[in-house]
């Protein structure tokens, strides 16, 4: 059974609307597998009428569930907020107390279309402590496609109001015709490259911080675990790791220890590694 | 006296496409340039753009269409009869959001009128207007600059 | 918690009122901003939050906003424009006039609820709509 074409349009257009993702038609299949795990926790028999709730409701906590089930791009400024809260409350004061060479770096492991690279270094520049500091930012993801979005800085009206306080946006950012251009001064900051978490690292250097967020989650646990270890060898031994909000480390790899970081919490690597378990 | 340059068609179509898209949920369909456009009794919605350039975006389409776009844009479930002035309010504030949009991507020194409603008289021209497919039926999008 | 929207458009008034009263907001309407200050005056309990259109009839967006800045009975008021003016000039004007953020149309109901989230004016945390 496959759902029906109004349920595919309506699924396609809210998809489109929140992540400027296009399903073409084709992928009624992926619709229909992703979507009846949801529409049966929500006591619907099929994913047809679970969308057709929905098309009437149009509750955004359910539509949310429907874009992140069919995606894997984060699209939305300051995602979840506290990471960034963080950085500009403890983690960029703390680091510039220590580095007596005024410059911090930060790799943004799946940047997706660049709002999670951005929004670290906009919020760096509201941090006091860092008046006068050079973030040396490295942005890569998979898609090569979402790299050259990222790297043109340009963003669509719908994706310029996720989550970006209006204060940022006219500071950062440049009408441009029906879109919004990021500040050129900003984007020549991140250094966007290619790259597959699952392959060997190029040689990159030690990182202060690195944001791994809502990516671990697409990976089996012998892979997750490989690539927490080579994430390991390139943090600093100070440096701060930000997994997303329902991932952690534990029971993957135990190098790993937990620190709180305002109501959030973030990854640093334990000073004395675990021997073997006896 | 218009002075500025009229909104570039592509213009106002991605401006229709970013619409439908995010507030009806509905895919933007190009009308079939082989089909002959055909309209019903109507219903005729216009926004007026005042400043670099002076003039209006006017959509028409029929009745039932404007019906059912109300429906798409309000989520209304299919057994609710939606009265006249809901209709007219509903397209009338899809046309106030393209104008906006395309007032904002003009630049410039505009301001954007109060959208009007009112029953369609006679049919746009084909040929000065964008059509879209509304699930096969036409809607017109005609950009008429003020009389010089 | 209580939010007004301000809108002469029903049609958005019952979109956004369906998101407010679905993330618990119980919801007040006004059509101008000389009726929201009607309904303001009226009511024993202010909302929290109030959506404002821009363009009106009666009385726009901005001139609400600066009149309900004028008030300091009305300070508790978290002031966000939900407009299709779009321009970088009249956000900065809606700002300096007391909006506390902007929502520019056509807007998701997700980007409404970050928002609120970046207000505080969120009853339910984002990553909690689960």
């Amino acid at each position: 059974m496959t759902i029906s074409t109004t349920s595919f349009n309506f699924v396609r257009e809210v998809v489109r609307a929140e992540s400027a993702i296009v399903l073409e038609p084709g992928k009624e299949y992926l619709v229909e597998s992703r979507l009846l795990p949801l529409a049966r926790q929500a006591g619907h028999p099929d994913v047809d009428a679970y969308v057709g709730e929905l098309s009437t409701r149009r509750n955004p906590g359910a539509l949310k569930l429907v874009v992140e089930a069919l995606t894997t791009n984060e699209t939305s400024w300051f995602r979840d907020s506290d990471p960034f809260t963080a950085l500009r409350q403890s983690i960029f004061p703390t680091l510039a107390k220590t580095r007596s060479h005024r410059e911090i770096r930060v790799w943004a492991a799946a940047c997706s279309s660049g709002q999670e690279p951005y929004s670290i270094l906009m919020t760096a520049q509201d941090t006091p402590e860092l008046a006068g500091w050079k973030i040396d930012m490295l942005a890569t993801d998979l898609s090569q496609e979402m790299l050259d979005k990222a790297k043109a800085g340009e963003y669509s009206q719908l994706e310029v109001n996720r989550g970006l306080p209006a204060t940022t946006m006219v500071r950062h950012f440049e009408r441009s015709g029906l879109n919004w251009k990021i500040n050129p001064a900003l984007a020549a900051q991140v250094q966007f490259r290619q790259l597959n978490l699952v392959r060997p690292f190029p040689p990159m250097g030690k990182f202060d911080i690195v944001f791994l967020r809502n990516v671990l989650i697409y990976f089996d646990l012998a892979t997750k675990r490989d690539i927490l270890r080579r994430v390991r060898q390139v943090m600093a031994p100070d440096g701060h790791l930000f997994l997303g909000a329902a991932e952690m480390t534990m029971g993957v790899d135990d190098a790993w220890e937990r620190v709180p970081a305002g109501r959030s919490s973030v990854y640093k690597v334990r000073e004395e590694q675990p021997t073997c378990a006896r | 006296m218009t002075t500025g340059t009229a909104p570039d068609p592509a213009l106002v179509h991605a401006a229709f496409e970013q619409v439908w898209g995010s507030m009806l949920f509905t895919a933007f369909e190009p009308w079939p340039a082989d089909a002959v456009p055909e309209l019903g009794p109507g219903v005729q919605a216009q926004i007026e753009l005042r400043g670099d350039w002076n003039g209006r975006i006017i959509l028409t389409c029929d009745t039932e269409v404007a019906t059912q776009i109300a429906g798409a844009m309000l989520g209304a479930p299919a057994e609710e009869v939606l009265p006249d002035d809901d209709v007219h309010d509903a397209v009338g504030e899809v046309l106030n959001v393209v104008g906006g949009s395309v007032k904002g991507a003009l630049g410039g020194v505009m301001s954007l009128g109060l959208p009007g409603v009112t029953e369609a008289t006679s049919p746009p021209s084909p040929d000065s207007s964008i059509i879209i497919s509304w699930y096969g039926a036409p809607v017109f999008v005609e950009v008429v600059p003020d009389a010089a | 918690m209580r939010a007004l929207i301000v809108d002469d458009s029903r049609a958005m008034r019952r979109i956004v009122g369906r998101i407010l009263s679905d993330a618990g907001y119980e919801v007040l309407e006004a059509g101008d901003g000389q009726e929201a200050i009607d309904v303001l005056e009226a009511q024993a309990e202010l909302p929290a939050l109030a959506c404002v259109d821009w363009n009106m009839p009666v009385m726009d967006g901005l001139t609400f906003i600066t009149e309900v800045r004028k008030r300091p009975e009305w300070r508790s008021i978290t002031l966000m424009m939900v407009t299709t003016e779009s321009e970088q000039d009249r956000i900065v004007r809606a700002l300096a006039a007391g909006a506390h953020e902007y929502l520019i149309k056509p807007f998701t109901g997700e980007a409404l609820m970050e928002k609120l989230d970046l207000l505080g004016l969120l009853p339910v945390p984002a990553g909690d709509l689960s």
